[in-house]
């Protein structure tokens, strides 16, 4: 039990789990208005991003791949919520 | 004898060899194929959305105040919780660690089969009170997108039953199959992440 606790993955797990109740609450807080917010909009999307790719380097174990799925997996992250900011705030 | 009596029996690995200057694909080439497909079909989805919703910011401020913040946030959790089960998983079953490995596959499939029907619980009330796809264009894409990810779900669910006999049954557990089933529902969990942003979060 305490092998699973101290398990690298198992930290992993408690950041994500632990920023998905922070998003959480900057949603419920700065965002109860809901009104347009782009710091509760950035912000999440930016911790949403992060989570991604958290679950990708170390859940899907991306970070033992070859660099051309390295590549491809973190291109696609960026690319993503690069696009998505970029409508968004194209769109205020 | 003592890795008998611990469960322990070495798994065949036929994923493809560690070589350390070119790294490890983690299961099946093709598998990865259709995830990185899956990822950009889905991205364009996920931009589409934007894009309207940038057309019409008040329709989907509005609709989204009518979601449940607290089903979604919770089936987040179930969802990084079964990816933490798979992972710890799939590591014990390269271990050669049948029994661990069996008892984490399980556990991972009961935190995935919660999600399914936590998400009855939130559409049904919605569906009830009059919100469906043919309410607004937002409610018109939070079915479909989060509709097809639960077909994911269900696939993803059906493939970890295959990874359990997979494990339970064969002699000698395809290490390679338990990565590739563990890829794709990794890739569910990665899906939800993002439209769990969209749809519940962002203003």
């Amino acid at each position: 039990m305490t092998a699973l606790i101290r398990n690298p993955l198992t930290i992993v797990w408690a950041l994500l789990a632990a920023v998905t109740i922070v998003s959480s609450l900057i949603a419920l807080d700065g965002g109860a208005a809901h009104q347009i917010n782009t710091t509760v909009t950035t912000a999440v999307l930016l911790i949403a991003a992060v989570k991604a790719y958290m679950v990708i380097w170390h859940f899907m174990e991306v970070r033992r791949a070859p660099i051309w799925l390295k590549a491809t997996t973190g291109g696609w992250v960026l690319g993503l919520f690069t696009l998505l900011l970029s409508f968004y705030y194209a769109s205020l | 004898m003592t890795n008998v009596a611990e469960g322990v029996t070495p798994g065949v690995d036929n994923s493809r060899p560690d070589d350390s200057r070119r790294g490890h694909v983690p299961g099946d080439s093709s598998m990865w194929f259709f995830v990185i497909g899956d990822l950009v079909i889905f991205g364009v989805y996920f931009v589409g959305y934007m894009y309207f919703r940038g057309q019409n910011h008040e329709l989907f401020l509005q609709s989204q105040a009518r979601l449940n913040l607290d089903i979604g946030a919770i089936n987040t959790v179930m969802l990084l919780t079964s990816s933490l089960f798979v992972a710890l998983g799939t590591e014990a079953a390269r271990a050669g660690n049948r029994v661990a490995a069996l008892q984490r596959f399980w556990i991972a499939l009961a935190f995935g089969a919660a999600f399914p029907l936590l998400k009855m619980f939130e559409w049904i009330p919605e569906i009830c009170s009059g919100l469906t796809p043919g309410t607004n264009l937002f409610f018109m894409y939070y079915y479909v997108m989060t509709g097809m990810h639960l077909c994911h779900v269900a696939l993803g669910l059906v493939i970890m039953c295959f990874i359990l006999r997979n494990l339970r049954t064969s002699k000698a557990p395809k290490i390679s199959f338990v990565e590739t089933g563990a890829t794709y529902w990794h890739m569910v969990d990665v899906l939800w992440l993002v439209l769990f942003a969209l749809l519940y979060l962002m203003r």
